[in-house]
């Protein structure tokens, strides 16, 4: 299972973005600028927009999702109950990890957008999709969701996960690191040899790296190991 | 039309025209052929051609239990046209220059930026709705006529939240009344060619055409 980034191109006026690589099974990052053109390669990716030049491949993949940075988007359920349900699960569940088990009645337009972007990741993450493309997933959580978050993506074992964001403390365990700067798409490897390559690193893991302290992953259970170790 | 002066004056005028009488309809609609780029207006605003068969629809059901029906949809569909045309033609702070220019610093800034604010906000529904479709469609529902009430729902709040949050930022920044702007407007020789054409077509559809010809009598 693995999507192909062929000479992929996209103009508009001075801006251009270009994306050349190949996402494999696992969890791949890709940081950038707000700007910088994540968004734009997240609906491609998803197929939703065409290149100007170029191709996208998708191989061994028959289900895909892309999560919205906004996520009223997603909605069509009345209440969210019947949001759950539109996305063919069992709200039960669902609604006790998003913390909404009190309120299955509630118009979901009706909830604060840090409620409606956990409903709306849970209930995509209920389900298994071979590629999952997330846009700025962290947006609008408090530290404590965001941390919540980072520990099921980090157990996401199935498919190919992709999430586009600007985020600087919290992340969950990645495999793989991209960067967008320049309107270039960069591969910078495997984490943990991606770290010293990467631009866009937090000041934590720049410093780290500085000291030869490299963490073996991103997320905070590694970071701390990485700044305890003597 | 690069004169927005000119552009918005004769939107208006063939507006009026086509509403009013079908020979109008008929020679506003050839002005638009003349005028301005057809295949480019279509190809840029996508929702006109749906809009005129919305419009046929109903246009049908006026003539099988009314009649009249035909005539409507000829001369509503020559004014989606010219609405097209003047959207198409568009470019960002046109209309706060115009409305500068027309009603002064107060009242015609006020004007012209809510002008703009309702063009910027029907881009922005436009995005919107395409990433609801989009969002939809992922989700494994049919976008169709089913879809049109949770969409419209997320349109509607979405353009009243940004539109609240607009006017409490505005407030915030001590917006009042009016402002500065100082306009510059681009009049070409084809500006001025189909804004007396615009003019020429609705004294025409307005005076019998025995006024013109003296002999005719």
């Amino acid at each position: 299972m693995k999507v192909s980034v062929q000479g992929v191109r996209v103009d508009r006026g001075d801006w251009s973005l270009s994306a050349e690589g190949t996402f494999n099974e696992g969890i791949h990052l890709v940081s950038g600028d707000v700007g910088s053109g994540k968004s734009t390669l997240a609906l491609m990716l998803a197929g939703l927009l065409t290149a100007a030049s170029g191709y996208i491949e998708r191989q061994g993949i028959s289900s895909h999702m892309i999560a919205f940075q906004f996520p009223e988007f997603h909605i069509t359920g009345t209440d969210i109950f019947k949001e759950c349900r539109s996305w063919g699960i069992d709200p039960g569940p669902v609604l006790a990890s998003a913390g909404l088990a009190d309120g299955a009645l509630t118009d979901p337009h009706a909830l604060s957008r840090g409620e409606l972007k956990r409903l709306v990741l849970f209930c995509i993450l209920a389900k298994q999709y071979d590629l999952l493309i997330l846009d700025e997933p962290f947006s609008s959580l408090d530290c404590v969701e965001k941390e919540r978050l980072c520990a099921e993506l980090s157990g996401r074992k199935h498919g190919i996960t992709v999430i586009f964001t600007h985020e600087q403390a919290f992340f969950p365990k990645v495999d793989r690191i991209w960067e967008i700067s320049g309107g270039i798409l960069h591969d910078r490897g495997r984490v943990p040899d991606a770290l010293g390559r990467w631009e866009h690193a937090p000041a934590v893991i720049r410093d780290l790296v500085r000291a030869g302290k490299v963490p073996a992953n991103i997320s905070r259970t590694e970071l701390l190991e990485a700044v305890c170790r003597t | 039309m690069q004169d927005i002066r000119l552009r918005t004056g004769a939107a208006a005028l063939l507006s009026f025209v086509a509403f009013t009488t079908l020979t109008g309809a008929l020679l506003v609609f050839i002005w638009w052929l003349v005028f301005s780029h057809p295949l480019q207006v279509l190809k840029k605003i996508r929702g006109a051609v749906p809009a005129i068969i919305l419009v046929a629809f109903f246009g049908l059901v006026l003539e099988l239990t009314g009649g009249g029906g035909f005539s409507y949809t000829a001369r509503m569909a020559v004014i989606i046209l010219v609405g097209a045309w003047l959207y198409a033609e568009y470019r960002q702070g046109e209309f706060l220059g115009l409305g500068t220019w027309l009603g002064g610093k107060k009242a015609g800034f006020d004007c012209g930026m809510v002008a703009e604010m309702a063009i910027q906000s029907l881009d922005l529904m436009a995005a919107d709705l395409t990433r609801i479709r989009h969002a939809q469609e992922l989700k494994g529902g049919h976008w169709g006529v089913r879809s049109l009430v949770p969409a419209g729902s997320i349109l509607i709040r979405g353009t009243l939240r940004r539109a609240d949050e607009t006017a409490e930022l505005m407030a915030v920044r001590g917006y009042q009344r009016g402002g500065s702007c100082c306009p510059l407007f681009t009049t070409t020789r084809r500006d001025i060619i189909a804004g007396i054409a615009a003019v020429c077509i609705t004294v025409i559809a307005f005076l019998p055409v025995s006024e013109f010809f003296i002999l005719y009598h």
